[in-house]
């Protein structure tokens, strides 16, 4: 098997969640285990609400934000690309402190954070103004 | 989303299904803020029909937490999915509030 998919997702604030659920559709259609398709489905979303909230600057001229999803045998494969600022969400997302009460709770981070327990493989890289983030799932 | 809620005094169930994500996350805020703006200063979250969360729907939580924390209440879940259970222990959130079976169990841990 190797089959793909490639979206654009638009800045409106509705827009991640129909990419990911383009993506349910996607994972049911070739179905995969509905707990790894959540768990990559909260990915993409924490990933893409990020880009779409605080990548761009309100006059940006072009922006452009794109999915290419591509499932193997062996892998379940995303790349989300946006020629916004640059921000490597892996390391630049302050880390929450999960120990403190609810009054001292701050959710900043928490959807990186998810994202890094629920997904294996996770790659940023900076690439001619563009922003590459790249998740692997072993099947 | 949707939230269906009944009242007893100060104590409130509100049965939330479907899924709470950034596209919603306000509509949510605003439906837990209401109920406890009238008076409810225990308030158990029924999540048997939830399927989905992110972390803009965990922020809406932490502020009912937190205000029904101050109100000198708390806030309880009940019939968490295990999906939605594991989403809770990753982020931390199982020990902020606790997590019971059913919203009655989750009701009586406020009169005791």
């Amino acid at each position: 098997m190797d089959v793909k998919l490639e979206m654009e997702v638009g800045l409106g604030q509705d827009e991640p969640r129909r990419a990911v659920e383009r993506f349910e559709r996607f994972a049911n259609a070739h179905e995969l285990p509905m707990g790894l398709v959540f768990k990559f489905q909260l990915a993409l979303d924490e990933l893409l609400t990020n880009v779409v909230s605080y990548a761009f600057d309100e006059n940006e001229p072009n922006p452009v934000i794109t999915v290419g999803l591509r499932l193997t045998d062996a892998q379940l494969e995303a790349v989300l690309q946006d020629n916004g600022r640059p921000f490597n969400p892996l390391l630049d997302a302050p880390e929450p402190d999960l120990g403190l009460p609810a009054e001292d709770r701050r959710v900043g981070g928490l959807g990186i954070h998810l994202t890094k327990a629920f997904v294996h493989g996770l790659r940023y890289e900076r690439v001619d103004g563009w922003n590459r983030l790249n998740l692997v799932q072993p099947l | 989303m949707n939230v269906e809620t009944s009242y007893s005094g100060s104590t409130a169930v509100a049965v939330v299904d479907g899924r709470v994500d950034s596209a919603n996350a306000k509509d949510f805020d605003e439906e837990l803020s209401a109920i406890i703006d009238r008076g409810v200063s225990s308030l158990v979250v029924d999540c048997g029909g939830l399927n989905y969360i992110s972390s803009a729907g965990l922020r809406v939580l932490l502020i009912a937490i937190r205000k029904t924390n101050e109100a000198g209440g708390g806030l309880a879940l009940c019939a968490v999915p295990d999906h939605i259970r594991e989403v809770l222990e990753v982020s931390g959130f199982v020990r902020l509030t606790k997590v019971f079976a059913t919203a009655d169990e989750a009701r009586a841990s406020f009169s005791g």
